[in-house]
């Protein structure tokens, strides 16, 4: 179980709203990037940063000024979208993915079979929707580390915390991910014909 | 130049740990004197720089307006809710 104390932020009512101002905002086009990415859904985006923003100005008390609030905004995100996630998809309870994610938490991920023989020409002359298209048929996990580094880069310490996960899966994940990006992406290529190699071992 | 990498999959991890700014010094160094030797090494460094550029220029999207101000008034009648709650609760003690 959660624990929901509600603490009403130990600050006065002008100087919340200033640190709201000062310290969300700014993150909030990356933030809800992050989550049209993860739910794939306009509507269903607009209800998780909703609720990562009230979420965190309910504890902005324990907010510490100066830290790095993008990284905690993301992490309680993560979090949330993660629960709403399982919900929707009616997976285990709380208990079990937890106990799920950290059984896998000590592990790597394996390496990649193999990488896709892929040329930056064809990656350049791809459609800006046949990247956001290989990037949504990534499985979650995946999905996230991608957009993490590469599009907020985050360091992997970050997105270690972030994710809840050493930094040794950090490296291995984004090195799956990128493979499995590639391999999407040579697929796509094949198809429309641009001229790549076949895949190789 | 070499036409084959005899350990490219080790090449490629670095190539990632140093666009990811998590290599350090030396190991960059040492990547950048080998790469003119390397075309697989080449290749691979132009295609991480390559998806890395698309993602930045496909992957984006805008928090809208109406989302901001939905925010801002819920925050406003927390912020409420609080001012109201708390003389009330000192008031019945
Ligand atoms: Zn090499």
């Amino acid at each position: 179980m959660s624990t929901e104390i509600d603490t009403a932020p130990a600050l006065t009512e002008s100087q919340a709203r200033a640190l709201f101002e000062k310290e969300f905002v700014p993150h909030l086009d990356a933030m809800y990037n992050f989550a049209l990415r993860l739910t794939n859904d306009e509507d269903d985006a607009h209800d998780l940063v909703q609720d990562t923003c009230m979420r965190a100005f309910r504890f902005i008390g324990s907010f510490e000024p100066g830290t790095y609030a993008k990284a905690w905004l993301f992490r309680i995100l993560k979090n949330n979208f993660i629960n709403d996630y399982r919900k929707k998809s009616r997976g285990p309870t709380k208990v079990e993915f937890e106990w799920v994610e950290q059984s896998f938490a000590g592990e790597d991920d394996p390496e990649p079979a193999f990488q896709a023989d892929l040329q930056a020409e064809t990656v350049n002359e791809m459609l800006g929707d046949e990247i956001t298209s290989a990037i949504q048929a990534l499985p979650v996990d995946f999905r996230m580390i991608i957009i993490l580094c590469d599009l907020e880069e985050f360091s992997y310490e970050e997105m270690a915390k972030i994710l809840n996960i050493p930094i040794g899966t950090v490296r291995s994940r984004l090195h799956r991910a990128r493979a499995m990006l590639k391999e999407t992406l040579a697929s796509y290529a094949m198809k429309k014909g641009y001229k790549t190699d076949m895949l190789s071992a | 130049m070499k036409t084959n990498c005899s350990h490219q999959p080790d090449c490629l991890k670095l190539i990632q740990r140093i666009l990811d700014k998590e290599a350090s010094a030396e190991e960059e160094a040492r990547f950048l004197a080998n790469k003119d030797q390397c075309l697989p090494c080449q290749e691979g460094h132009e295609l991480e720089l390559a998806l890395r550029k698309a993602l930045k220029t496909s992957c984006h999207s805008k928090c809208p307006s109406s989302l901001l101000e939905s925010i801002r008034s819920k925050i406003s009648s927390i912020i409420l809710l609080i001012l109201l709650l708390i003389p009330l609760f000192c008031w019945f003690i």
